[in-house]
């Protein structure tokens, strides 16, 4: 009864949990770019993140180890360093678009410009951080950001053309603007595959005291949640290709985003997208910001866990302290939040080899796996995407970054 | 081989250094004029709150503004650029006053503002049609 209570909160969670601003934004301007054509970007993403979120709560059910630590201990410190590094920098650039994100969303509901909104937001985060725990860290935050289910209720109503929408799930490439569509597509990949979830889940599963009884649930956890993360997703491109494209809005800004749902859902729209980017960046922040401390800290053999007093583990609240204040400095500044996030979804699909590839090892060592080692196509379906990503990376970010 | 990788990023260089198209400046442009009709029209539906909209019809004054000068700075070939400006100003003049109207609540005129944006947007379209066709 326990673990099913266990499962249904965790998809639950995964549900809530799965947008953030990265996904809402890359999906919006694929679907208003070019209509239903990239929905096969989402899904190709979210078939990644499922056997790669599944392998993470499998490594630390069975190991014991966080992804991090067992690199740590397999590669040593000088691969271990090289990760940090990137690892670190591209999650940093994540958490400053969530943070952005709040504000902006903020500012859609007050009219006070995001800059404002930089400190007080970064405190309120800190402050969670500070006197929260992990379950109301992981499930707090998730179930508000249910409230992102009003994305599919606004693609539901828009009766989309549902031939069109089954076609996009197969790959094509349009007529013209090829570079922007790759330079799209890679966000996508970027924004659905984040690393910094694997670090956050696999730590999860050790602060929630996994097992090895828990693979089960951890698979049905895995594979529902995203799933249906995924649809979200979906959703949020497909109501941008209805109320978008046909008028011809490209999304180059966040107020442009902000008539995504206006169209079909007039009356109450504007505020649900509002409070939807709200919850889903207040989330995706706190998971970030905790991702980079567990990061470090596993990484150096410090003491950690978001149950534990700050002085208890005083490094690993130093790291998240000075990250989160690290992040509020360029929004006070008025810096782009939307420029932060394609730019940052991009690089995190082109840093993916470096995340991927070392755990893709551990996930085949029996020193850690025992009897639980990744089967051919876990190892195929992970392998093959990080392929495509990091190659459409490399074709696609100069041509976008020089062309401005 | 290891020629054709030297190459492989002056080419990419090349092609991503080239300024974007008049026609893709005429997309950006209708981009911008359908935000600002959109905004116009929630305001008006009162869906939208009055400073977003103010503040999205703001911004969009200013790219308007913005693409128009880069566009006339190097315009499309067989097009008349005085049409062309005279066209891009009077919509920034239109949503530019619709601002305005929402900070004074003046519904009635802010509705004719933005059914004349209408007519510009049209216009504009056929314009970025006849510039991607000779493209």
């Amino acid at each position: 009864m326990k673990k099913i209570l266990q499962i249904t909160l965790g998809i639950v969670t995964s549900v809530g949990g799965f947008l953030e601003i990265g996904s809402v934004t890359t999906a919006a301007q694929a679907g208003a770019a070019f209509g239903y054509q990239l929905l096969w970007a989402i899904l190709l993403g979210t078939i990644c993140l499922i056997f790669l979120v599944e392998m993470s709560g499998r490594l630390s059910a069975v190991s014991k180890h966080t992804i991090v630590a067992a690199m740590r201990e397999r590669f040593g410190f000088p691969f271990f360093f090289i990760v940090l590094v990137g690892m670190t920098l591209v999650a940093f650039l994540v958490l400053i678009a969530e943070l952005g994100g709040i504000g902006f969303s903020l500012q859609l509901l007050t009219g006070i410009g995001f800059p404002w909104w930089a400190i007080p937001v970064s405190l309120l985060v800190w402050l969670l951080m500070w006197k929260g725990t992990f379950g109301l860290i992981e499930n707090g935050a998730s179930l508000l950001g249910l409230v992102t289910i009003s994305f599919v209720v606004a693609a539901i109503k828009l009766h989309p053309d549902w031939s069109g929408v089954a076609a996009g799930l197969a790959p094509t490439l349009p007529q013209s603007d090829k570079a922007h569509y790759g330079f799209i597509a890679v966000s996508i990949m970027g924004a659905s595959i984040s690393p910094y979830l694997m670090y956050f889940y696999s730590s999860g599963a050790i602060e929630d005291k996994w097992d090895e009884s828990y693979v089960s649930v951890n698979r049905f956890i895995a594979g529902f949640g995203m799933t249906f993360g995924g649809f979200l997703s979906m959703a949020v491109l497909v109501v941008a290709a209805m109320a978008f494209q046909p008028r011809g809005v490209r999304v180059d800004s966040f107020d442009q985003s902000a008539l995504l749902m206006t169209t079909a859902l007039p009356r109450w729209g504007f505020y649900l997208f509002a409070i939807s980017m709200l919850f889903a960046c207040f989330g995706a922040a706190l998971e970030v910001s905790l991702a980079i401390a567990y990061f470090f800290a596993q990484g150096f053999g410090w003491s950690w866990g978001e149950d534990l007093e700050p002085s208890k583990d005083a490094r690993f609240a130093f790291v998240y302290t000075i990250i989160i204040l690290l992040a509020a400095i360029p929004l006070v500044f008025g810096i782009d939040p939307l420029k932060v996030t394609i730019m940052s979804m991009a690089l995190t699909a082109a840093t993916l080899p470096l995340a991927i590839i070392p755990f893709l090892f551990l996930m085949n060592d029996p020193v850690y796996m025992s009897k639980h080692r990744n089967g051919w196509i876990s190892n195929s379906v992970v392998a093959i995407i990080i392929v495509i990503s990091f190659v459409l990376a490399v074709i696609s970010i100069p041509l976008q970054i020089i062309g401005g | 081989m290891r020629l054709e990788r030297l190459l492989v990023f002056p080419i990419l260089f090349c092609l991503g250094c080239k300024p974007p198209s008049p026609a893709e400046q005429m997309d950006s442009m209708l981009s911008w004029l359908a935000t600002a009709r959109m905004t116009g029209e929630g305001w008006l539906r009162h869906t939208t709150p009055d400073t977003y909209s103010r503040q999205t019809l703001e911004m969009s004054g200013e790219k308007i503004d913005q693409i128009a000068a880069d566009l006339l700075r190097s315009p499309p070939s067989g097009v008349d650029t005085a049409t062309l400006d005279s066209l891009f100003t009077r919509s920034r003049v239109r949503v530019n006053a619709m601002a305005r109207l929402i900070a004074a609540k003046n519904a009635p005129d802010f509705g004719g503002q933005l059914d004349s944006l209408g007519a510009d947007e049209k216009r504009v379209k056929q314009l970025a049609d006849s510039i991607e066709h000779k493209q």
